[in-house]
């Protein structure tokens, strides 16, 4: 006991005097900024997540009675219909964002060469990006109305009205038209942040590779796509995650109506106008499942990609290795 | 050293923000309370009122004693307009909600017709934007003015605010919907400044063009009508207002129960105890009936060719200039209906083409009433009643407003010939909240915002992907499951 209570107070003596050591002077301070940010974070982000995650075992309305039904929503989450025909639509997103960003990448890698003009046409690529995401909305509802803007414009390439389709009505393609709206508006932003990547490489490499009779393909494929591999690799898992979670094209252009309800949309429609909160949190946990899944597919995906482009010969790595390996099993020998 | 300083503060301003952005979220959902406590507020303030009006009613049979003064037996039917009251000099105080009619001069219009026929009777009117709320507030004060559009008030506390036009029976020979606004006694506390009914909004010339002579009273003489302007008109038979939603879920769904069924209480007492609510009658009623309706028009092509591009506001310029025949609303968009363009006698409105056992029927209920403050003066209480008689007799406001008729005898152009108006009784006591948890569990939402599954009959029958007795049973399916999960009894 007694030595207990000895080691105990040397203990705190010993604590005291670290917090009156710098070491614990500096580690105050870093508690103390971190706390306010730390408590901020949990706050607002942690513990509405977590209560969400209790919503998601419960069926309950926003006001009224809470019932604890264990896994029954999740159950629900795979047997009913609509949820995972839901995700179905995300493939239309996800075949979008490809398209965009290849669109911005070639754009971009185009664009930070010189260019006549060139500051012009970044600010009118990036221009969509800023308008609010409900105008655009409203601004393709009426693009795409029978006999509206885009069908006037077609009509001038010599369509005829009624070759055209129904962008919105017919169901095969009104949500590639909905995914066109998505596109145009972030393949700006998609391509500010490729040129901004593109802008930091050595130009001294491109007049090395010209020297050595590289073209510009090459150029791309060999020095530009490796300098920029980090903002790919997190441009892509932004845009499919993005699509994963699709939500304010459908929402405001079509209303969710029509076959182009999302996973969100008939998780807006549980929560809100069939009040079923359990449900809906527990949509909620089962997508922000597959969003890390999707994302650590991703991670491992470009791990294995981009491992060749890094190194300049997979082989060469491998026989340097094991000549390094003889050379320090001979100086041991020795 | 500033840099820091700079970040420091932005950042500081930053949080307060995002602080009060949270405050922000919290005031609204406090908006529901505070109508609480304003709905309190008048309670609290009862005992006072009501000692008040014991005070006036003192004052008027002193008044009453010394002949002359018209407010001892002051009643809404004993007043005859251009004669009575003439020799009253005042000034009375009217507030409402129709801001609109106030800034576009309809309001002051009407008035001026008024000082034609009393000269003497000064009115001013105050149009309040949040007027529930609002109202509410300001009768708790008592000192409001003299004629306001009554707002939630309790039947109870009727008396303590405002005077009666007179007897219930007395006042439904008069006016319409007479019982709205009763006590206990049977006395009549408000008249309604217009009434709203259900149907269905129609262009008059685009159905004559089409040689649609007599309204269609059936599902099948509506159709054949749509027909009929398809194949002789330009005009769109059908306009949807798909893409707006709540002119689907809201519109459609307003038919069930007395409409389609003749029954007042299938709607809110039996539809939550019914079996098959969705099933077949075979004579053109019931629920089936109605979305069948819907159905069969979108997929015999009678409705616009691109429903998913509809545009709310652009309608209702197109109805006016003929280029739709029929637009499935209440009785409240005919006036929105015949602003729209140059021509507003060509709006028309008609009873919802379903007919039980030979009769047609429609739900119909007044807007707001207009109520005159028990705390006013005598004489204001006399030309207060005045000024509302001459608004729902020989104003013409209702019949402007295309409001379906509050006075009797006053000329309408709201022709509902040999239809049944009743009201959809409301729920069993007890039973007040299944319908919300029945709408909840089976996602069907009638009249609670279930604007997917109509548009899914349009979507359904533009595409054929289901037939109309799928998506019924489908429905039914889906009744009867929320039925076993709430344990809902069935009865029918």
């Amino acid at each position: 006991m007694a030595a207990q209570a000895n080691t105990l107070g040397t203990q705190k003596k010993g604590f005291l005097q670290l917090l009156r050591s710098r070491k614990g002077q500096q580690a105050i301070i870093i508690v103390a900024f971190m706390i306010v940010p730390l408590a901020l974070l949990f706050t607002f982000t942690y513990l509405p997540f977590g209560e969400m995650v209790g919503y998601s075992f419960m069926k309950m309305k926003y006001i009224g009675d809470r019932k604890f039904v264990g896994w029954k929503n999740y159950a629900s989450v795979f047997s009913r219909k609509d949820c995972f025909s839901a995700l179905k639509l995300s493939l239309y997103y996800m075949g979008g964002s490809v398209v965009q960003l290849v669109l911005a990448l070639y754009l971009a890698t185009v664009l930070s060469f010189k260019v006549k003009g060139g500051n012009i046409f970044k600010g009118f690529m990036f221009f969509p990006y800023l308008i609010n995401g409900i105008a655009i909305g409203f601004i393709f509802k009426f693009f795409y109305t029978r006999g509206f803007v885009f069908d006037t414009v077609l009509q001038w390439c010599g369509f005829e009205l009624d070759n055209l389709p129904y962008w919105l009505k017919d169901q095969s393609i009104n949500n590639i038209s909905l995914v066109g709206t998505s596109v145009w508006r972030y393949f700006g932003q998609n391509m500010v942040l490729f040129i901004g990547a593109i802008m930091s490489v050595d130009s001294e490499l491109y007049e090395a590779a010209m020297l050595d009779g590289a073209n510009k393909f090459q150029q791309f494929i060999y020095i530009i796509l490796p300098s920029i591999k980090t903002i790919v690799t997190l441009n892509v898992i932004l845009s499919i995650t993005g699509s994963l979670s699709a939500f304010e094209p459908p929402f405001v252009i079509t209303d969710g109506a029509n076959g182009t309800g999302t996973y969100f949309i008939v998780m807006h429609q549980i929560a809100h106008t069939q009040q079923k909160v359990g449900l809906a949190s527990a949509m909620a946990v089962v997508l922000l499942l597959i969003i890390f899944a999707a994302t650590i597919l991703q991670k491992l995906f470009f791990k294995y990609v981009f491992k060749n482009a890094e190194d300049e010969d997979f082989n060469a790595t491998k026989r340097r290795d094991r000549q390094l390996a003889k050379l320090a099993a001979r100086k041991a020998g020795r | 050293m500033k840099l820091k300083k700079v970040m420091a503060l932005t950042l500081a301003a930053a949080m307060t923000f995002s602080l009060v952005g949270c405050g922000g979220g919290d005031a609204q959902t406090d908006a529901p309370a505070a109508d609480d406590t304003a709905a309190e507020a008048p309670a609290a303030a009862d005992d006072t009122e009501a000692d008040d009006a014991a005070d006036d009613t003192a004052a008027d049979d002193a008044a009453a004693d010394d002949a002359a003064a018209p407010a001892g037996g002051l009643t809404y039917a004993s007043i005859k307009l251009g004669e009575d009251n003439q020799d009253i000099t005042t000034t009375i105080k009217f507030i409402h909600h129709k801001t609109d009619r106030e800034d576009d001069g309809t309001m002051a219009d009407l008035i001026g017709k008024f000082n034609q026929m009393y000269p003497n009777i000064t009115v001013e009117t105050e149009g309040i934007t949040d007027y529930q709320e609002d109202a509410l507030l300001r009768l708790s004060t008592g000192d409001w003015g003299d004629v306001m559009f009554i707002p939630a008030v309790d039947a109870a506390d009727l008396p303590s605010y405002f005077v009666p036009y007179g007897t219930v029976d007395e006042m439904s020979e008069l006016v319409n919907f007479a019982d709205n606004w009763k006590d206990a006694a049977g006395n009549c506390y408000g008249v309604g400044y217009m009434g709203n009914a259900q149907g269905v909004l129609y262009n008059k010339k685009v159905f004559a063009d089409a040689g649609v002579t007599t309204l269609p009273k059936t599902p099948d003489e509506f159709l054949a009508a749509l027909q009929a302007i398809k194949d002789n008109t330009d005009a769109i038979p059908l306009y949807t207002n798909y893409a707006a939603g709540w002119t689907m879920g809201g519109q459609w769904d307003a038919f069930l129960g007395a409409i389609t069924t003749g029954d007042e209480t299938w709607l809110n007492q039996k539809f939550v105890h019914t079996a098959e609510p969705f099933k077949d009658n075979g004579d053109g009623t019931g629920a089936y009936a109605l979305y069948k309706i819907l159905y069969d028009a979108v997929a015999q092509g009678l409705i616009e060719e691109d429903y998913t591009t509809t545009d709310w506001e652009g309608c209702k310029g197109m109805i006016n200039n003929g280029e739709i025949g029929a637009m499935v609303l209440g009785s409240w968009a005919i006036a929105q209906m015949k602003a729209a363009g140059e021509n507003p006698d060509d709006i028309g409105y008609m009873p919802f083409p379903i007919t039980v056992g030979g009769q047609q029927y429609t739900t119909a209920g007044p807007d707001y009433s207009y109520g005159i403050n028990v705390n006013a003066s005598d004489e204001n209480k006399a030309a207060a009643m005045t000024f509302v008689k001459f608004m729902v007799e020989e104003s013409g406001w209702c019949d402007f407003e295309g409001g379906y008729p509050i006075s009797k005898t006053a000329p309408t152009s709201f022709v509902f010939d040999g239809v049944n108006v009743v009201t959809n009784a409301t729920a069993l006591t007890g039973e007040e909240d299944i319908m919300n948890e029945m709408n909840a569990e089976s996602e069907l939402s009638f009249n609670a915002g279930g604007d997917a599954k109509i548009q899914a009959i349009v979507e359904a029958a533009a595409t054929g992907s289901q037939s109309f007795d799928d998506i019924m049973a489908d429905w039914t399916a889906k009744w009867n499951a929320a039925q076993d999960e709430l344990e809902v009894e069935v009865q029918y």
